[in-house]
């Protein structure tokens, strides 16, 4: 069942136009920033963007500061929301019941499904704007190929930087299981894709907004994208884990909530579509 | 199940909160002592501060009108008054200030700059100077035993808080009342919270959220540059510095019936302490231009060709003279009424170097 959803999700060319979509983004930053050579003024622009223009191993971090507030997890709402209702709304439910698999299994094909579309694309994301960065960015003047700056003006070495890089993507990854959570619930219960996919987005920009408003304050502990920048602190010298975990805990406790919500709903549900 | 789980989730955070706090095991006096005596132990930790002074945004006072009218992260080290290190958290970075002895390093990630410079006594406000310790023992300067009242314990940073209520000793403060916590096992100051007169809500707060009584390592507190850093050396750390430095004047001996504060070795006239505190800098034409339009826009200014002046909470901000006229600005802790007699003050008397001889 994993093996055939995700043979699904791989041979549809809508999940590449999509991946191919939220790699075009950090790519043409990439080129506009080498070409102008003009950074985001301090405090303004994503995480990381005007420290690439000396240091272009950074970049990947640039592009994901990019991607993860908005492209990311609306393509994961897309896709997550499709899961089951897609599937409802094509009449195909019925059939994939039929065969002797049990709905939680289904489920949980739907939701690997979903994560490895997350991996791809962040991985896309990553191996891409590494590729660009190094190759157009940096500043060609610094001669030394001396330790990356960490966000406390520390040295960060190689391995280092690689290894927090890493958590940084695994970290974003943990967010975006937040989204899909989310949306297959949504998928669950909604009979149109469009108003699964809808559902989650609404709650992405109802988060985001609230976030703005310090009247919401008591809210903001377990709003789905308080923590999503937290992989920055990841960068700084001592690493400030202290909003990587809270990251992590509110991320979990979406996962757990609305995956408990999107068995409870699916198990239960009379499927005559 | 589900809901259950969901309700659980959603409470667990709260438990700490909900945990009731202790009596005070210590009376107003020593709460007083204990405070102000918080500014020279070690700590670290995390600190938020909220300001709501929509302070006049001209270039050079940009970092002042973010301190005191925005919301802050700053995570902190701290030995002693002359060793530590404060950073302020952005998303998009951090901008960080060390101190080691006489020497301030200051290191911004997005500019990739790392300033060194001394360590004036004469300055703007920055950060370090916002941490509950620092404030609290900044405001409690000239406050006796009868100017303080005990408050009920709250629970803060994961321990029992002891408060204390400051009334200022001297009618010329625009404060209302200081409220202060301080942690019964940490003995820090925890919260501060200054409102203006006649104010419900706090015009600015200051909180520890996070604490640690641990002393802070050498390899937090110093800084090693990278080969991208872009490493400098300033004679002036700011504005107030350079003024005070170069500017070829001296403030009178008083202002306001304020007196002139041991720190004034320059042109720029500290008067006052605690909560009822002035600064006054000379401004070149530029500068003053620049501020004065600012201050033009800033609802609730007051403006005349002697002066313009605006009163943000309990921070009133004073310029005199008119366009091209270079100016005296005066920044502070006084009522409408004290500051504008603080103007009058130093305009009559101040005097050029070549007098002062």
């Amino acid at each position: 069942m994993i093996h055939a959803e995700l043979s699904k999700l791989l041979r549809n060319r809508r999940t590449w136009g999509t991946i191919a979509i939220i790699d075009a983004l950090p790519t043409l930053v990439a080129v506009l920033l080498a070409m102008t050579d003009l950074g985001p003024r301090p405090g303004t622009g994503p995480a990381f963007l005007s420290a690439v223009l000396t240091d272009g191993t950074l970049f990947p971090l640039a592009a994901l500061a990019m991607v993860l507030p908005l492209f990311l997890p609306i393509a994961v709402a897309l896709v997550a929301g499709e899961a089951v209702a897609g599937e409802a709304q094509q009449g195909t439910l019925r059939y994939l019941l039929i065969r002797p698999v049990g709905r939680t299994r289904l489920l949980v094909a739907k939701l690997v499904a979903v994560m490895a579309f997350v991996v791809v694309t962040v991985l896309v994301v990553a191996v891409t704007s590494y590729v660009v960065g190094v190759l157009l960015l940096g500043d060609q003047t610094v001669t030394v190929t001396g330790p990356t700056t960490s966000i406390s003006g520390s040295p960060m070495s190689t391995p280092e930087l690689v290894g927090r890089t890493g958590l940084a993507f695994a970290y974003a990854m943990l967010c975006m299981l937040g989204v899909a959570a989310v949306a297959l619930f949504l998928s669950t219960v909604a009979r149109s894709p469009l108003g699964a996919a809808m559902g989650a987005m609404t709650l992405l920009v109802a988060s985001t907004l609230l976030l703005t408003l310090d009247a919401a304050q008591a809210l903001h502990p377990y709003l789905l994208t308080r923590h999503w920048l937290a992989f920055v602190d990841l960068f700084r010298d001592p690493i400030r884990w202290d909003e990587v975990v809270r990251g992590v805990l509110v991320q979990g406790a979406y996962v757990v909530v609305f995956l408990g919500a999107a068995w409870a709903s699916f198990t239960t549900k009379d499927i005559t579509d | 199940m589900v809901a259950l789980a969901a309700g659980l989730l959603v409470v667990a955070p709260l438990v700490g909160r909900w945990l009731p706090a202790g009596e005070a095991d210590v009376g107003p006096t020593e709460l007083l002592e204990q405070t102000r005596a918080a500014v020279d132990e070690p700590w670290s930790g995390t600190v938020e501060t909220e300001g709501t002074l929509q302070l006049p945004d001209a270039d050079r006072f940009g970092g002042v009108a973010a301190l005191f009218g925005e919301r802050t992260t700053l995570r902190a080290w701290w030995r002693d008054p002359e060793h530590w290190r404060v950073d302020r958290l952005l998303t998009t970075g951090e901008t960080d200030i060390r101190r080691n002895g006489d020497t301030t390093l200051e290191w911004s990630f997005e500019r990739a700059e790392a300033t060194y410079s001394r360590d004036p006594a004469i300055r703007l406000p920055r950060p370090a100077d916002l941490v509950p310790p620092v404030l609290a023992e900044r405001l409690l300067r000239g406050v006796s035993d009868a100017d303080v009242s005990p408050l009920p314990t709250r629970r803060l940073a994961g321990e029992s808080a002891a408060g204390l209520r400051v009334r200022p000793p001297s009618d010329l403060s625009s404060i209302g009342r200081v409220d202060i916590w301080t942690g019964q096992d940490s003995h820090l100051p925890l919260l501060v919270e200054v409102y203006a007169t006649g104010q419900a809500t706090p015009s600015f707060t200051s909180s520890l959220t996070d604490v640690s009584t641990e002393p802070p390592t050498d390899d937090v507190l110093a800084f090693e540059p990278t080969a991208r850093t872009d490493v400098s050396v300033d004679d002036v750390l700011d504005i107030a510095d350079a003024a005070n430095q170069y500017a070829p004047v001296r403030p009178p001996a008083t202002a306001a019936g304020l007196d002139l504060g041991p720190a004034s070795d320059g042109a720029v006239g500290v008067y006052g302490e605690g909560t009822a505190q002035l600064i006054a800098i000379p401004l070149r034409d530029r500068e003053a231009d620049a501020l004065r339009t600012q201050m033009a826009i800033t609802p609730g200014v007051e403006q005349d060709t002697e002066r313009t002046v605006v009163s943000v909470g309990p921070l009133g901000v004073l310029l005199t003279g008119g366009d091209g006229d270079g100016g005296w600005l005066l920044a502070g802790t006084l009522t409408r009424d004290a500051l504008e007699r603080a103007g009058r003050d130093v305009v009559a008397g101040f005097v050029f170097v070549d007098e002062a001889r």
